[in-house]
């Protein structure tokens, strides 16, 4: 019973337990209380809204994501003259989803304005009765607002004739264009190729010719399973002309994207990757890169030859294509429009006309502020003055579209480095009609790339087609589109990597899964909504 | 002695008991309240008290879930095969380092080999790509330049079991060392002088000695091991996991983490955890159960 005897020791160490005990029943006590009544006033009688933001952990230096330039601006024009105290609430971008949820379930602590991109989460949320009804505040308190948004894009946040959700505005449709290093086919003496057969060519002459003296770690075609990728392929495998019933049938909309799996042609569609991949010609590791991490290492590394993706991605300063001229100057990468359907068609999605879903939790106390906020957002200059920062110093204007000063220094373009999270109700830059638009969009891009950027943009807004929509929620997309998300990666990854005489084997055995893992019901549930004619034009 | 006076003598031990009791109360009891949104259609705007009771469908659902089956399948499989590659691991290190005799050498191999184990699987991941990827992975890289097939260590799903299990080994092994390390310093040393004095060679020292003395903590790691086969971490699975190899790398805590956080099915995803806790005891109590019978030790 030695330890018995160092009775000072024991005291000592009591009084720290006790220490410890008390100071972990305050923090208890802290964590219950500031649920039930999170966040009403503050000390010198402003009303608290809380506001959530996206962190994708790029604060510059000086800046954190909650006090930082522009969170200071809504604070000075907004939050003071109406006795607000704007704070926000940071969750990291790529967990979204899941700490939406966590938030939403919590109750008390959830923001009071809250967002996703996911049209299912939203659907679900209205249904089962989180969502405040906006259909009156917004009328009330939100007329710039509406003004803003216009009835096309509101009416994706109603559901059953309520207003659930103020979807953001998108300013500029167009998704992808593909990418083809020039100095590859200028080496090769090969034209720039026009079709999907001649993109083929062209691939094995990359492959077997090496014009860049990549040696064997050349990727001719880069792939990721991101579905910028692969999209545009196996959407130009589609068989065209689709009936109507075919449209809204047998696409399935997971997350928020339209999938062909069921549409003819999209087994032609795997089949050709599986052709291109087991001939050397994909990213051999490409159901790995989930973030297109590795696909941008590939360009800028000079390895990759051909790839698609968003049409502004590779153009910004410090983007692939900047590293990649850096890595070596003789590089150029062109913007092409190449893969063909058999109507001889470069048929591209869109994006739809909203964005994000904006929403108030039913639990929120602070809807009419909340609203106000928006409603402030909308109205005057101050789009402009958060996407944009202060004219002269960030931008000058020129024909009404503001242009971004390429030598505007370190701390003064830092000041709107978030501008596309806080400026949650409109996706991109919203200068005035979809033309200004278009032309904000490529004067943000470094001036030695706009030539390049505009004839990508040209290319992302050619022969598109726009999202199928029901106007009704399809409830089993709600249900089972993440795990159908999953489903479908491996779908594309597995019939792509199988060696060719088991892809007809391993497609049917994969697609079977994924119909009998939400799939039919997906199905059942779109081709009843459509005899029923449920669905918008 | 008396109750109360040994109470009075011994305060500050039972004092300094509350905060583990509390512990117990506050993360592994308290949250048992939420068991019964197993048995609710629960809606989270509602509250669990407001969510409707409905009975055992979420059970059925869950049951008739394919992906349920593949994943518990695999789970198994994972812990069956890291039981079988990464639990005897510890123990042959650990004896190992017994039997070294300069301290020095001691020392510094146990540092390096505990590292690992405070690197996070994020980190561990990252590594793993780089090591193993077949187009930028450095072992393929110099196996390609001596004119080989590129191996797909994380693309095909058998090769992935191997990437899988050897990485675990390598990142718990050193720290699986410490309990066996701490309870050789038990065996009483008179034992392997007498059997040096009989002629007994190093192995025998071991098999005769080293071996029944480790016994017990064997067991009890062995019986603890067996309770967590139907649970399995999230993040190995998940951060070393990629689409290619889904058809192994699926366990029971991603299809949890699925339904639940990313679809809100709240419901199932209880009742997957309520599955997990039943079948984790009736494997405890078997695994005791047959410890007493075989060897008479056990840990209830």
């Amino acid at each position: 019973m030695k330890a018995y005897s160092g009775k000072k020791w024991m005291k000592g160490l009591t009084g720290t337990m006790l220490a410890v005990m008390l100071a972990g029943t305050t923090v208890l006590a802290g964590c219950s209380s500031s649920g039930s009544d999170a966040g009403a006033t503050t000390a010198d009688g402003k009303s608290v809204l809380k506001v959530e933001v996206f962190d994708r952990g790029n604060s510059p230096a000086g800046s954190t994501i909650t006090n930082n330039y522009l969170t200071k601006l809504v604070n000075e024009r907004f939050g003071a003259p109406n006795k607000i105290d704007v704070q926000y609430v940071p969750i990291p971008r790529s967990e979204e989803l899941q700490k939406l949820n966590v938030l939403m379930a919590s109750g008390g602590d959830v923001p009071d304005i809250v967002f996703t991109y996911d049209q299912g989460t939203f659907n679900r949320y209205a249904q089962q009765g989180g969502l405040t009804d906006l259909t009156d505040l917004l009328n009330q308190y939100g007329p710039n607002l509406k003004k803003f948004l216009g009835d096309e894009t509101l009416a994706y946040g109603q559901l059953e004739g309520k207003q659930y959700a103020i979807p953001g505005k998108r300013s500029v449709l167009g998704k992808y264009a593909s990418f083809i290093r020039q100095d590859w086919l200028d080496a090769l003496k090969m034209p720039v190729p026009k079709t999907t057969d001649e993109l083929y060519t062209t691939l094995k002459a990359f492959k077997e010719k090496d014009p860049g003296k990549v040696g064997s770690g050349i990727i001719p075609f880069g792939m990721t399973i991101e579905p910028a990728q692969s999209e545009l392929l196996l959407w130009s495998f589609i068989k065209q002309p689709l009936t109507d019933e075919q449209k809204y049938t047998l696409s399935q909309k997971l997350g928020s994207r339209d999938y062909p799996i069921l549409l003819p042609g999209f087994k032609d569609g795997l089949k050709f990757m599986n052709k291109l991949y087991n001939e050397g010609m994909l990213s051999r590791d490409f159901s790995l890169d989930k973030d297109k991490k590795q696909l941008g290492q590939d360009i800028q590394n000079g390895k990759t030859g051909f790839f698609s993706e968003d049409a502004d991605n590779p153009f910004y300063a410090g983007s692939s294509y900047e590293n990649l001229q850096k890595n070596d100057k003789n590089a150029v990468l062109t913007p092409i429009d190449v893969f063909t359907n058999n109507e001889g068609k470069h048929i591209k999605p869109e994006y739809a006309p909203n964005g994000l879903y904006i929403m108030i939790p039913k639990s929120s106390t602070k809807a009419v502020e909340a609203i106000k906020y928006l409603d402030w957002m909308a109205s005057g200059t101050n789009v402009l003055d958060m996407q944009n920062g202060v004219e002269g110093e960030n931008y000058t204007m020129k024909d009404g579209i503001p242009i971004l000063k390429p030598d505007a220094p370190a701390d003064v373009t830092n000041r709107i480095y978030n501008y596309g999270d806080m400026v949650i109700i409109a996706n991109g830059k919203i200068v005035g009609t979809e033309e200004q638009n278009n032309e904000a969009y490529i004067a943000q891009i470094p001036e030695k790339y706009q030539a390049d950027m505009r004839k990508s943009v040209e290319i992302s807004n050619t022969e598109t087609f726009p999202p199928i929509n029901f106007n009704k929620p399809i409830d089993s997309e709600a249900k089972y589109g993440s795990a159908l998300q999953d489903k479908y990666d491996q779908l594309v990854v597995k019939a792509t990597m199988v060696s060719p005489d088991q892809f007809d084997a391993t497609y049917d055995s994969l697609l079977k899964d994924y119909m009998s893992s939400g799939g039919q019901a997906i199905l059942d549930e779109r081709t009843k909504a459509f005899q029923e004619g449920a669905y918008t034009k | 002695m008396k109750t109360s006076t040994y109470l009075r003598r011994y305060w500050q031990l039972y004092f300094l008991l509350i905060l583990p009791l509390a512990y117990f109360a506050i993360f592994k009891y308290g949250p048992m309240y939420g068991v019964q949104i197993a048995f609710k259609d629960f809606n989270f705007f509602q509250g669990i008290n407001g969510s409707e009771w409905i009975g055992w469908d979420g059970f059925r659902e869950v049951f008739q879930n394919q992906d349920f089956y593949r994943t518990l399948r695999n789970t198994l499989m994972l812990n069956i095969l890291d039981l079988i590659v990464s639990f005897p691991a510890p123990l042959i290190l650990a004896i190992m380092l017994y039997e070294v005799k300069a301290l020095w050498f001691k020392k510094l191999s146990q540092t390096i080999l505990y590292i690992p184990h405070f690197i996070s699987w994020v980190i561990i991941g990252g590594i793993v790509y780089q090591v193993f990827g077949t187009q930028s992975g450095f072992i393929n890289n110099l196996w390609v330049s001596m004119g080989f097939q590129p191996i797909p260590f994380l693309t095909d799903p058998n090769y992935w079991l191997i990437t899988y299990l050897l990485t675990g080994v390598w990142q718990s092994a050193g720290w699986g060392t410490i309990l066996y390390l701490a309870a050789l310093t038990g065996i009483n040393k008179e034992l392997y002088e007498a059997a040096e004095v009989d002629g007994a060679t190093r192995m025998r020292r071991i098999w005769h000695i080293t071996l029944p003395g480790l016994r017990p903590t064997i067991i009890t790691l062995l019986i603890i091991n067996l309770g967590n086969m139907v649970t399995i971490g999230f993040e190995r699975p998940y951060v070393i996991g990629n689409v290619a190899v889904q058809e192994y790398s699926d366990v029971l805590s991603t299809f949890v983490y699925r339904i639940g956080l990313e679809s809100g099915q709240y419901t199932l995803a209880t009742v997957v955890g309520l599955f997990q806790a039943v079948v984790g005891l009736i494997f405890v109590l078997g695994a005791n159960f047959a410890a007493k019978k075989t060897t008479g030790e056990g840990i209830l």
